[in-house]
C-alpha cells in the first residue's frame, strides 16, 4: 500500500512517453529493386508493383535485391545500404494525421547523388531510380507500411 | 480447625464461582459440613452477588435498548455509505502521496505532455488547411539531371536521375 503513491506518476510517467513516441513513429515500406534487360525474370514479391514498373520503364527484369520495414521516428535518419557503396537514408521530417513528410538522402561512394523531400500518404509509393550503370539501374520503392 | 479455614478459605471462592476441581469441591464441602463460620462466608458471598446483581437487573430492565440499537444501527448505516469513498482513499493512500509531494514530477509530465500535444494539434489543424496544396514532392538536389512526376490515379510519384541529354529508363 504505502508503494503505490511512488508507483503511480512512475507508471504514468512511462506512459506518457510510451504514448508520445507511439503517436509520432511511422512505419515505411522500402525496396530496393535491380531492373535490367537482361532476361524477362520479375521477382514474385514485386507483384504489387508490377504493373506500375511495366507502364513505367522499358525494362524487362525486376529483381528484388532486399526489402525492410523501417519504423520512423521524427528527425532520426533510418539508412540501408541498397548496394556496396551505395545507401538510401529516410528521415521522418513530419507527420499529419494520414500523410508524412519524408527527407529522401540517396548516397553513393559517400557523395549524396540524390535529397529530397517527398509526401508519403496512404497507398502511395515513391519510386527514386538511376542512374543507369551499364545493363542494370537501382530502383527504390517507398511506402506506408502495410498493416 | 483454624488452620482447616483459612487453607479452604482459599477454595471457598472458587467454589462459590463454580470453578473448583472435584477434588477441591469434595474438599470444601466436607469442611463447609462442620465449619459454621465458613457457611456464613459462603452465605454472605451469595448475599453480595445478589445484592449487587439486582440493581444491574433492575437498570437493565429499565433501559431502552430498541432505541440504542436504532442509534448504532443509524451510525453504521452512514459508515456504509461513505466507505466506497474511504476505501478508494486508504487505496491510493492519498493523504500520504499529497504530503509527500511526489505527485508533483507526475503533475509536471502530464502539464508539459498536454501543453506540447496541444500546440502539435494545433499546428497540424493550422497546417492541413492548406496541406492539399503541397506538392508531393517538395523539392529535389541532385549533381544529375532528374525527372519528377507523379501519376495520381496509381498514386506514384517518380523521381528519375540521367545523366546528360539522355532520357534512359522511364517510357512515359
Amino acid at each position: 500500500m504505502r508503494r503505490i503513491p511512488l508507483v503511480l506518476p512512475l507508471g504514468l510517467i512511462l506512459v506518457l512517453l510510451f504514448a508520445s513516441t507511439a503517436l509520432s513513429q511511422m512505419n515505411v515500406r522500402l525496396r530496393v529493386i535491380q531492373a535490367s534487360n537482361v532476361g524477362r525474370a520479375v521477382d514474385p514479391s514485386l507483384r504489387d508493383l508490377h504493373g506500375q514498373l511495366g507502364s513505367l520503364f522499358n525494362f524487362t527484369s525486376y529483381r528484388l535485391l532486399r526489402e525492410n520495414d523501417l519504423s520512423l521516428y521524427p528527425g532520426l535518419p533510418a539508412s540501408i545500404q541498397a548496394r556496396p557503396g551505395r545507401f538510401i537514408e529516410v528521415t521522418l521530417v513530419r507527420q499529419y494525421r494520414e500523410d508524412a513528410e519524408v527527407r529522401i538522402r540517396v548516397i553513393r561512394e559517400g557523395k549524396d547523388i540524390l535529397a529530397t523531400m517527398v509526401r508519403l500518404s496512404p497507398g502511395r509509393t515513391v519510386l527514386i531510380g538511376g542512374p543507369r550503370h551499364a545493363e542494370w539501374v537501382i530502383i527504390f520503392a517507398l511506402s506506408p507500411a502495410r498493416y | 480447625m483454624k488452620d482447616s479455614c483459612s487453607s479452604v478459605s482459599r477454595l471457598l471462592e472458587k467454589y462459590f464461582d463454580q470453578e473448583a476441581t472435584d477434588k477441591e469441591r469434595s474438599l470444601v464441602e466436607d469442611h463447609l459440613a462442620g465449619c459454621l463460620s465458613c457457611q456464613d462466608t459462603l452465605e454472605w458471598m451469595g448475599d453480595f452477588r445478589d445484592s449487587v446483581k439486582t440493581p444491574v437487573k433492575m437498570a437493565v430492565q429499565k433501559e431502552d435498548f430498541e432505541r440504542a440499537w436504532q442509534n448504532i444501527r443509524r451510525e453504521i448505516q452512514l459508515q456504509e455509505k461513505s466507505s466506497w469513498w474511504k476505501s478508494i482513499q486508504s487505496w491510493l493512500d492519498l493523504p500520504r502521496f499529497f504530503r509527500k509531494k511526489v505527485w508533483v514530477p507526475a503533475v509536471a509530465v502530464v502539464a508539459i505532455f498536454a501543453l506540447l500535444t496541444t500546440q502539435v494539434f494545433f499546428e497540424e489543424a493550422s497546417e492541413e488547411a492548406s496541406y492539399g496544396a503541397l506538392p508531393d514532392v517538395e523539392y529535389v538536389d541532385s549533381s544529375y539531371n532528374v525527372m519528377v512526376y507523379a501519376i495520381e490515379k496509381s498514386k506514384i510519384t517518380v523521381i528519375w536521375l540521367f545523366e546528360g541529354q539522355e532520357m534512359e529508363a522511364p517510357s512515359s
